[in-house]
């Protein structure tokens, strides 16, 4: 019977295979950096939750790390972004 | 020294007791975030800069092999987590087991990116080719020694293979595993 961790796992993978078909079946950068770095904040959380264990740790680790993810997921679709814009 | 010296938990760092192994593994994996964090986002600032240059290094990587490595490190930290769930029910042989699969994937992962910085090297690519690959090579030789350094890390806690030095070491991985999976995609795909 899978754990939380097995299904994590599976879903991780899933989601990393997902990532790679994005560049080919998204042309658009503005929506494909979006949906690619979307997948990286998904993938990250699910790792911070899960694998290092912090759903269980107090609320300001869970959302430090959260907001970890989500600075750098939207610094490089906001740059990316000006850049297409520009 | 007394028992409660050695006592591993509730050690007196406030609440960075409540996180799972030592403290200090917390201390180092924040001050990497940080440092990772600074890293990626000059690399998004430059490739705003620089788009068309950044756009031809890009364009030489190889997003297949990238995405295998992420599967991986991904099954590595599943191994890892493992590890330190089993090691939480005093089970030593199948954290040892557990943690030498994470290991053992770990050094795949390293064997997989030296092969492609060898392919890239003999494509007569370098530090100095762009801006690009600059910090292509900066950000993944960084990261890459954070592996080496997980995978030792792991190394030291198999031997014993108690809770707290295995959630202590899969701590570090794990973090190692999320600055990858956040990387990858910025430095291969996003354009």
């Amino acid at each position: 019977m899978p754990d939380r961790l097995d299904i994590t796992w599976i879903a991780l993978i899933g989601l990393a295979l997902a990532t790679i078909l994005v560049p080919p079946l998204v042309p658009r950068p503005l929506l494909g950096n979006a949906l690619l770095l979307a997948l990286a904040a998904v993938k990250g959380r699910r790792i911070a939750l899960d694998f290092l264990d912090l759903r269980a740790a107090p609320a300001l680790w869970r959302g430090l790390v959260s907001a970890w993810i989500l600075m750098v997921v939207l610094f490089a679709w906001l740059t990316s972004a000006v850049s297409a814009l520009i | 020294m007394s028992a409660a010296d050695c006592e591993p938990r509730g050690a007196g760092w406030g609440i960075l007791d409540d996180l799972p192994g030592d403290p200090m593994i917390w201390v180092l994996i924040f001050s990497e975030l940080a440092a990772f964090g600074l890293f990626l986002g000059a690399f998004a600032v430059a490739r705003a800069i620089h788009p068309a240059v950044f756009a031809v290094g890009q364009a030489a990587l190889d997003p297949g092999l990238a995405g295998l490595n992420t599967v991986v490190l991904v099954t590595s930290g599943w191994a890892a987590a493992r590890a330190a769930k089993t090691a939480r029910a005093s089970e030593s042989r199948a954290t040892q087991s557990w943690l030498l699969t994470a290991m053992g994937l770990g050094g795949l992962f390293v064997a997989i990116k030296l092969g492609e910085y060898a392919e890239e090297i003999g494509r007569g690519i370098g530090l100095e080719t762009s801006p690009f690959f600059t910090l292509y090579f900066l950000l993944t030789g960084f990261h890459l020694l954070h592996v080496c350094l997980g995978i030792i890390i792991l190394a030291l806690v198999c031997r014993r293979a108690e809770a707290f030095g295995v959630e202590t070491g899969t701590a570090f991985w794990h973090m190692v595993d999320l600055v990858w999976i956040v990387m990858f995609p910025i430095l291969y795909l996003v354009r």
